[in-house]
């Protein structure tokens, strides 16, 4: 049996990648299950999705904690978390990265696969939805299923739900993807520090409790403590402001989802911290000031 | 009032958790930028409550309440007489989604709407239960595919129409109520700050459209707003003890069709379902303005 966990954000379709490779093992004549984990997440917040797969009937139904293969969807993830936890000996990480695996910063040297997914999808289907092209990777990485058998699998799946053209075009993402991913061996030494849990926990709290404002080990909790939580990394593009253009309406300012612009000196300014990238701003900026770039990471 | 009068101060926070495109946040921090500090928020089970108030995290800066689904009405009730009682002047204010309001709310609402409790209710309408998974409501249109009225082969979508909830409320003759879209700044904010001013009951209902759950692209969410409002999909207007005393006419309407276009959710629609949306919107269009569309 080998195990696989998918590290993905709500939207960019993580189960449904899960669930096709589980398909396309099955199309081979393996048993194969696969499931996600949510609770309340949002589209772009972090989820992660299980594949199991093995000769013979899967009993086990938990979450899969000591994985053969890691997978990452968005490589933002590889920042904010230890997307190795529990990942065996002579595991294996796949990530969608423009890097090279040798560039890629991990908790510790690993094996490594990386693909541009991102822009393969872009490029392909249109949109930054990576799980298809991320399939073909895990393929090409990994040896475990043909590419051919991803393709099916993706065809029967996504064509069965956004029409056989939208099937076809996610095969071919997958099959570009297989033909550019990389493998080596990613750089270790990256640290992370564990967050410390707020105490006490919702259970433990009295009924009618309430909390104030404080700051603690754990960070800023009560009333304004979301401020903490810079969601800039959910973004693919970014918006760019041209302050000639601006004339200084506010509409963006008012129409912000994120309440991350500002007015300064009479022209709207946008803290990336916090933008998602949603794309509001530009699309009704009166004087069209406004550009949605593809965000460049460092 | 318009958007240059708004204040800087936010009781609402960056980094909240709600999906790109939301149009959720920016109704609400636009509202509380007009109520000011001295409120007290309640939120039922709701998108609004999972992204803004994750224990023990909170994007709100002003004091907040999470209790049980059905009973928003019955909150801010209790919220404004404790408050009355110790003599302090606050805003109670319940924000609950389409699913909290029409569905497993009305009876606490229409309680308090009833009694005429000093409170504001909120409803921020996104057309389905999207905190579960994309659910029909009875807010949900006609036709619209959703997780519980997928478009296949039995059915294309929801088969009966959307509930005329502001419609329920006006009838009870409460003193204000009022339809606003985020897309028309200068009526939704006059409406916020009339709300605000007024004493008694107060009913809003925004409508906040839904990129995961409509399925558009989360550029488009004031853009589609607005369409629903110039379709006659949305009716923007006020009502005082209910009568209806203002009311917004979009300058040109355009055909219903020019709506859903680009929403996932109608992409399965006939020309036959489109003419039937088309015959509720001209239905309602002839009940607020009196006039043949």
């Amino acid at each position: 049996m080998y195990e696989i966990r998918f590290h993905g954000r709500g939207g960019q379709g993580g189960r449904m990648a899960a669930e096709a490779y589980a398909l396309a093992a099955f199309l081979e004549g393996k048993y194969a299950v696969s499931f996600p984990i949510f609770g309340a997440e949002r589209r772009g917040a972090p989820v992660k999705a299980f594949t199991r797969v093995d000769d013979k009937k899967i009993r086990i139904k938990t979450q899969i904690y000591q994985p053969d293969y890691v997978v990452v969807l968005d490589e933002t993830l590889i920042e904010t978390e230890d997307v190795l936890e529990g990942l065996k000996e002579d595991g294996m990480v796949i990530i969608n990265t423009p890097k090279k695996p040798e560039e890629v910063e991990l908790s510790k040297p690993v094996k490594c696969a990386t693909v541009d997914a991102t822009s393969i999808a872009l490029e392909i289907l249109g949109r930054p939805i990576t799980n298809t092209a991320i399939l073909g990777a895990i393929a090409k990485a990994t040896g475990k299923v043909s590419i051919e058998s991803i393709e099916k699998a993706i065809i029967e799946k996504f064509g069965a739900r956004l029409g056989k053209e939208a099937g076809e075009k996610n095969a071919l993402a997958a099959r570009t993807a297989y033909e550019k991913t990389l493998v080596g061996v990613a750089k270790g030494g990256k640290e992370f520090k564990p967050r410390k849990k707020w105490l006490p926990t919702v259970e433990e709290m009295p009924i009618g409790g309430a909390i104030a404002t404080m700051q603690t080990e754990a960070g800023l909790v009560g009333i304004g403590s979301f401020i903490e939580n810079k969601t800039g990394d959910w973004r693919t593009f970014k918006p760019i402001i041209n302050k000639e253009k601006c004339i200084g309406c506010k509409l963006c300012w008012f129409y912000c989802p994120e309440g991350c612009i500002s007015m300064q000196d009479g022209k709207a300014t946008v803290n990336y911290d916090y933008c998602k990238g949603c794309g509001i701003c530009a699309n009704e900026c009166p004087t069209k000031a406004i550009k949605m770039e593809r965000e460049v990471r460092a | 009032m318009n958007i240059k009068d708004l204040p800087d101060e936010d009781y609402f926070t960056p980094g909240h958790t709600a999906c790109a495109g939301c149009a959720a946040p920016a109704i609400v921090r636009n509202m509380m930028k007009i109520f000011g500090k001295d409120t007290i928020v309640y939120t039922p089970a709701n998108c609004l409550l999972v992204f803004s108030g994750t224990y023990p995290h909170l994007a709100w800066k002003v004091p907040y309440l999470h209790e049980a689904f059905e009973n928003t009405g019955a909150c801010i009730s209790g919220i404004a007489r404790a408050y009355k009682k110790k003599g302090r002047k606050v805003i109670a204010l319940g924000i609950a989604g389409d699913g909290g309001t029409y569905d497993i709310g009305i009876q606490a609402l229409s309680g308090a709407a009833e009694r005429n409790e000093d409170a504001i209710y909120v409803c921020y309408d996104n057309e389905a239960y999207m905190n579960t998974g994309i659910q029909r409501s009875g807010a949900t249109p006609y036709g619209a595919a959703t997780t519980t009225t997928p478009a296949g082969k039995k059915i294309l979508g929801k088969l009966e129409h959307k509930k005329d909830m502001a419609e329920i409320m006006r009838a009870h003759e409460i003193p204000y109520v009022a339809t606003l879209s985020i897309s028309h700044p200068k009526d939704f904010l006059e409406k916020v700050k009339k709300a605000k001013e007024t004493e008694g009951f107060r009913y809003l209902h925004v409508l906040s459209p839904c990129p995961t759950g409509w399925r558009f692209d989360p550029s488009k969410t004031i853009e589609i707003a607005r369409k629903a409002v110039d379709s006659g999909m949305w009716t923007l207007y006020e009502a005082e003890y209910g009568e209806i005393t203002k009311i917004y006419k979009p300058k040109k309407k355009i055909p219903v069709a020019e709506y859903i276009k680009g929403q996932g959710r109608f992409r399965h629609f006939t020309e036959e379902m489109i003419e039937e949306l088309q015959r509720w919107v001209d239905r309602k269009w002839k009940r607020l303005y009196g006039e043949e569309p």
